[in-house]
């Protein structure tokens, strides 16, 4: 009798990474033009709106960098928890939470200039992430509850904190009655640096710069290292797991916050549930098909934010754009495929017949 | 004119407790499949996907057979099906069981977004109509609200004793929750673990399917976009605070039905209880159980099945 097994190959086929993530790409456009040949949709017209929508002018391109910076943001959350070994699923509620803090500094001060509001709300909106994501990390420090479950509840909970203001205290006196909160103040928009992109886009960079320079040159950052590959060196050379578990929880919370903040000066005129867009969980595929590393995510983002902007194109030649979603969930699914290959191998095998 | 008061505040009342039943087997449904599936070790995040492809299906089914039974069970197939991909990407492949659930998630909404587009205001209707049992259904309130729902919440106790009675009472339960507490013991002891955690995950699938299938044919009876309004999340919330045990997670289920119920049956009581709020309960609950949980694992064994969210690859045990 013979059955297939998975058998490690010797040495892992080289490329790695990058060639599975374009693996996953092409699985998944492949995966997508039979969808859209089944619908009978034009599969050539689509894809071809897609690219030229996401990189096809300097217009389109400046669009594309905006969105990657939201991905990008909540992809180097997502791996800066990862190097505890902990899962931030909560980036989407971190984003509303963000914003929402970033609103109220926004409401209290509306006469600020605007450079010293924007930072003042940027901070309040990295403060409000820390602190959405400073329970979960608590919890899973002193307790053991496990930090997916937390992060990922209070998702809704933030959601639903932000649809009561828009009906209640933060409800806009001259939306003619429409459930929505008043527009942050004019002045506290974020500047254009080049065609469409945002001061955004520069500020995202500098942040995974700093956070890539921080885990390799700090000593906060080698203990991280350390404390996450091998928690029990970590303690025996006297460093507090419970301490480093609190910190890179509300320190991914911030990024994911901060993200929220952004949004809402940069993309946004207002806070709505709508803001954090499904960027915190989109963010979490690109951090994996990054593998945690913060270049890598910045690149995933790109490619996914492309595909975002690309899919909102499509619409007006009549086809889904929730084509776009699925893309992006079929390149990891590809990508997953692609990378346990490079590592393993499928084998025919004769099945041992012990009497 | 008092009298008047009351019965309107009896239909209000039976109005909510209705209201609990249908949404409690909605929830218990997608929350029993997720048990078994991590019963045998495997998280599943994708149900929120799951169930949205189980409802755009159903519908579907439902109504171009004009039977919601052929919709049920087209949703039931078609939730088994997509949870096959995460059933070989993490087991099977060994990936990461959180990704890949959350990839689950995403590719369900937008398949089910995609598929449904030419179904988003459709007309037609193929629903479940209400079952009395006869003589019991007659008794006032408790008939209205126990004795006279859709066949389905009868379906979904059934199925919940069924399930309840397999992993505690058979060889097969047996072997599939060895399988969830260690995979390289069930291994040894000759148990297929490959096999056992992707049947389960097809069975979450199914279920979670039926779940998302029941929703458009008939708590909602329709679909649209966005109708299942993070259920799924919820129905992951209610394993936990469950215990992993069907029983309890059945009681979990009429919990959070009545919260989910409260919300849209609040405005008979001319109560000024923001029905927003009501609607972060379950999500607090079920922190506030797990914070309870764990604290008491301190001292009596933690109820989460010690392999889970762990992959097995036999060669790297």
């Amino acid at each position: 009798m013979k059955r297939l097994v998975l058998a490690r190959r010797e040495r892992p086929t080289r490329g790695g990474q990058p060639v599975a993530f374009l693996f996953g790409l092409v699985f998944a456009l492949i995966g997508g033009a039979l969808l859209l040949t089944i619908s009978g949709d034009p599969v050539f017209d689509t894809y071809e709106r897609m690219w030229d929508r996401s990189f096809g002018s300097f217009d389109t391109i400046s669009a594309t960098f905006n969105r990657a910076v939201p991905l990008a943001l909540v992809g180097l959350a997502v791996s800066i928890a990862a190097t505890m070994g902990l899962w931030n699923i909560g980036a989407e509620g971190q984003i509303l939470f963000g914003a929402t803090a970033a609103t109220f500094v926004g409401r209290l001060f509306p006469d600020l200039p605007g450079p010293i509001l924007i930072i003042a709300m940027l901070l309040a909106a990295a403060l409000g992430g820390a602190l959405w994501a400073f329970g979960p990390g608590l919890a899973r420090a002193e307790i053991g509850v496990s930090e997916i479950i937390t992060t990922l509840m209070l998702n809704e909970v933030a959601l639903r904190l932000i649809i009561y203001l828009q009906t209640t205290k933060w409800k806009d006196p001259d939306g003619f009655g429409f459930p929505q909160i008043t527009a942050r103040p004019e002045q506290a928009k974020l500047g254009t640096i080049w065609e469409r992109a945002h001061l955004g886009v520069l500020v995202a960079l500098a942040v995974i710069a700093a956070f890539a320079w921080f885990m390799n040159r700090s000593v906060w950052g080698y203990e991280l290292k350390i404390a996450g590959s091998s928690p029990k060196t970590a303690t025996y050379a006297g460093i507090s797991m419970r301490r480093k578990v609190i910190g890179v929880m509300a320190l991914s919370g911030a990024v994911a916050g901060f993200a929220g903040g952004i949004e809402l000066s940069g993309s946004a005129v207002r806070l709505s549930e709508n803001i954090s867009n499904g960027f915190g969980f989109a963010g979490i595929i690109v951090a994996a098909l990054a593998l945690m590393r913060p270049s890598g995510v910045a690149v995933v983002a790109l490619a996914f934010s492309a595909l975002q902007v690309g899919g909102l194109s499509i619409q007006t030649l009549g086809v889904s754009s929730a084509v776009s979603t699925i893309l992006q969930a079929l390149i990891l699914f590809g990508a997953i495929g692609a990378a346990v290959l490079s590592t393993y191998q499928i084998r025919l095998i004769e099945r041992k017949v012990t009497a | 004119m008092i009298f008047a008061e009351l019965t309107i505040s009896e239909t209000a009342i039976i109005g909510l407790f209705v209201a609990t039943i249908q949404f409690a087997t909605l929830l218990f449904l997608a929350g029993l499949g997720e048990t078994i599936s991590e019963r045998a070790g495997v998280l599943n995040l994708g149900v929120e996907g799951m169930m949205a492809i189980g409802a755009v299906f159903g519908f579907i089914g439902a109504v171009e057979s004009g039977s919601p039974w052929i919709g049920l069970l087209v949703g039931m197939i078609a939730g088994g099906v997509i949870a096959l991909l995460h059933a070989t990407a993490a087991v099977a492949l060994g990936a990461d069981q959180v990704v890949s659930g959350l990839a689950l998630t995403m590719l369900g909404l937008g398949l089910a977004d995609f598929i449904g587009d030419d179904y988003t205001s459709d007309p037609r209707r193929a629903l479940f109509a209400e079952v009395d049992i006869p003589g019991l259904s007659d008794i006032r309130f408790v008939g209205d609200v126990l004795f006279s729902a859709s066949p389905v919440t009868y379906l979904a106790i059934v199925f919940g004793i069924a399930a309840w009675f397999v992993l505690n009472r058979t060889s097969i339960g047996l072997g599939l929750r060895a399988v969830g507490q260690s995979a390289s013991t069930a291994d040894a002891a000759g148990h297929s673990v490959v096999g056992m955690r992707m049947g389960a995950v097809v069975v979450g699938g199914a279920l979670a399917g039926m779940s998302g299938a029941y929703l458009s044919t008939f708590v909602v009876g329709a679909w649209s976009v966005g109708v299942t309004a993070g259920r799924g999340w919820i129905a992951v919330a209610l394993v936990i605070f469950g215990a992993w045990r069907p029983g309890r997670v059945a009681a979990g289920a009429l919990l959070f039905g009545f919260t989910l119920a409260l919300q849209s049956r609040l405005q008979p009581f001319g109560v000024s209880f923001s029905p927003i709020l009501v609607s972060m309960l379950p999500y607090l609950l079920t922190v506030a159980v797990l914070i309870v949980i764990s604290i008491r694992a301190r001292n009596q064994p933690s109820p989460s099945p010690a392999g889970l969210g762990i992959a097995y690859r036999r060669e790297e045990r």
